[in-house]
């Protein structure tokens, strides 16, 4: 089976030491991906390069193996995202939102229903079904942008900072349906600045700094924030004494 | 086009509880309604002032007063509401934070501008309707007695001006897409009624060649704008959608 997600030296630059300058990574089925970086490390623009939001200076992104550029319109039907800001109506109620994020999907208007319905069973928003949008908290509305990527089932998904203003319990619901989804064969890739409880479930955790891939964490080890920032900092001194060697 | 059946009732489903489009009709219906009624009947009470305000269409009395009245009002009302209304349609994606969700999708941008432009059109064209509804109701409430073909003539002309104004807006969306916001489709939307109204004033032989100027000079007169001159209505309109499903197309998420 081909990889869900494969990214190829992929270089989308904003100056010498900002965007995306070379990352290559896999999401294959079954799969939990956490991207972990501080702010401003690139891990956003990957993720817009990869879903066609931006386009990349050089380097590929498959999807399922085909090419982003070639893919044909419905197979984006597989792909649940939520990049920036969730997907979100204020003025359409949460059931109007995710009927909307369904069609969108590619669902037809007599599987969006129950597709619907299964969204706000999994991210816990039921009781706010009839409620208004604008009318949410942030992290209800934070539920309701994980609950529209994920309404039409999708075999991938690009989550970026999912648990932005997420309660203990939201966080849950996203770790369980994540980790469910992934058990029946989905790819997830998922962002995150600080090794959050969904990047520590993770299969794989790819640690970006300053645009690149500076090395993985082993998810099982100890002191993973420890690892974590031992990565970032060793990847800055070397890039500082190449800056010094070179002047 | 992929996707458009879908984009169609997403786009419908949004309009029907947008209250930008809500409020921008009711403004639009009762506030060109209740001024040319009230404009009518101060001529007809024989008000100099708001006579020599109207122009020529003073000269006329009874239904021609009113729907000439109600004409030169929704010109250029109507532009600026269906300016700011497109504006808004186009435009919220990117202030709501919704764009990041109409890409990577089986709906194609193409078929959401084009369900983007249908619903807002259709939406003219029902306010349009209640419009011409509302001062056939007030002119027979200010007395101007039965509706006769004339009148007939001139209502269908009201309504078709304000319809056509859903049209000649389209440039608003292609702005408001380039700006990604509505401050720079409603900016167009306003450098389009003073171009129009600089392009009678400044040819008014010629100033019927111009697609935003020509619907409200065939309104209020009808023979001297030709078949030619309001088919570029149309062109001009899907000529700016093109432009705006174009940039939708190219759009770059990266600032």
């Amino acid at each position: 089976m081909s990889d869900r997600l494969r990214i190829d030296d992929a270089v989308r630059a904003y100056g010498p030491a900002t965007g995306v300058l070379g990352v290559s990574l896999r999401v294959e089925p079954g799969l939990v991906h956490a991207l972990v970086g501080l702010n401003g490390a690139g891990k956003t623009t990957l993720m817009r390069a990869t879903l066609g939001m931006i386009r990349l200076d050089s380097g590929s992104v498959r999807i399922g193996g085909v090419p982003v550029g070639r893919m044909p319109a419905s197979a984006w039907a597989g792909v649940g995202h939520l990049i920036d800001s969730p997907f979100a109506y204020p003025e359409l109620s949460v059931r109007a939102n995710l009927e909307v994020a369904a069609r969108l999907r590619g669902l037809s208007a007599r599987a969006a229903p129950e597709a619907v319905d299964a969204a706000v069973d999994g991210m816990g928003i039921a009781r706010y079904e009839r409620t208004r949008a604008s009318r949410l908290s942030k992290g209800n509305r934070q539920r309701l942008g994980l609950a529209a990527a994920l309404v039409a089932d999708p075999d991938l998904m690009i989550l970026d900072e999912p648990t932005d203003a997420l309660d203990p319990a939201g966080v849950i619901a996203l770790r369980e349906t994540l980790r469910e989804r992934a058990d029946r064969g989905a790819g997830v890739l998922v962002s995150s600045h600080h090794l959050d409880e969904v990047a520590r479930i993770a299969d794989r955790i790819s640690v970006m700094n300053r645009g690149r891939i500076v090395g993985t964490l082993d998810r099982t080890g100890a002191e993973l924030e420890r690892s974590f920032f031992e990565l970032v900092l060793r990847d800055d001194e070397r890039r500082a004494e190449d800056v010094g060697g070179e002047s | 086009m992929n996707g458009l059946r879908a984009a169609l009732r997403v786009e419908a489903r949004k309009a029907a509880t947008a209250r930008v489009l809500q409020a921008g009709a009711v403004l639009l219906v009762g506030g060109a309604g209740v001024l040319g009624a009230s404009l009518t009947a101060a001529v007809e009470a024989g008000n100099d002032q708001v006579a020599a305000k109207l122009g020529q269409v003073a000269a006329t009395d009874g239904w021609p007063l009113m729907v000439g009245t109600v004409s030169q009002i929704v010109a250029a009302g109507a532009l600026l509401t269906f300016g700011i209304t497109l504006s808004w349609v186009f435009g919220r994606e990117f202030t709501d934070g919704t764009v990041y969700g109409l890409f990577a999708l089986p709906v194609s941008r193409t078929a959401q501008t084009v369900a983007k432009f249908t619903v807002h059109f259709g939406w003219s064209v029902v306010a349009a309707a209640a419009l011409t509804g509302l001062v056939a109701v007030a002119g027979l409430a200010i007395g101007l007695g039965g509706l006769d073909d004339s009148a007939a003539t001139g209502l269908g002309r009201l309504f078709v001006l304000c319809a056509v104004s859903g049209l000649v807006a389209a440039p608003a969306a292609w702005a408001a897409t380039l700006g990604r916001g509505p401050m720079a489709g409603i900016a167009t939307t306003i450098g389009l009624i003073v171009l129009a109204q600089v392009a009678v004033l400044a040819f008014p032989s010629g100033s019927a060649w111009f697609p935003i100027a020509a619907p409200a000079l065939w309104a209020l007169r009808p023979d001297e704008v030709t078949v030619a001159q309001l088919a570029l209505i149309p062109v001009f309109a899907a000529g700016f959608a093109a432009l705006t499903a174009r940039a939708w197309n190219r759009l770059q998420l990266d600032r």
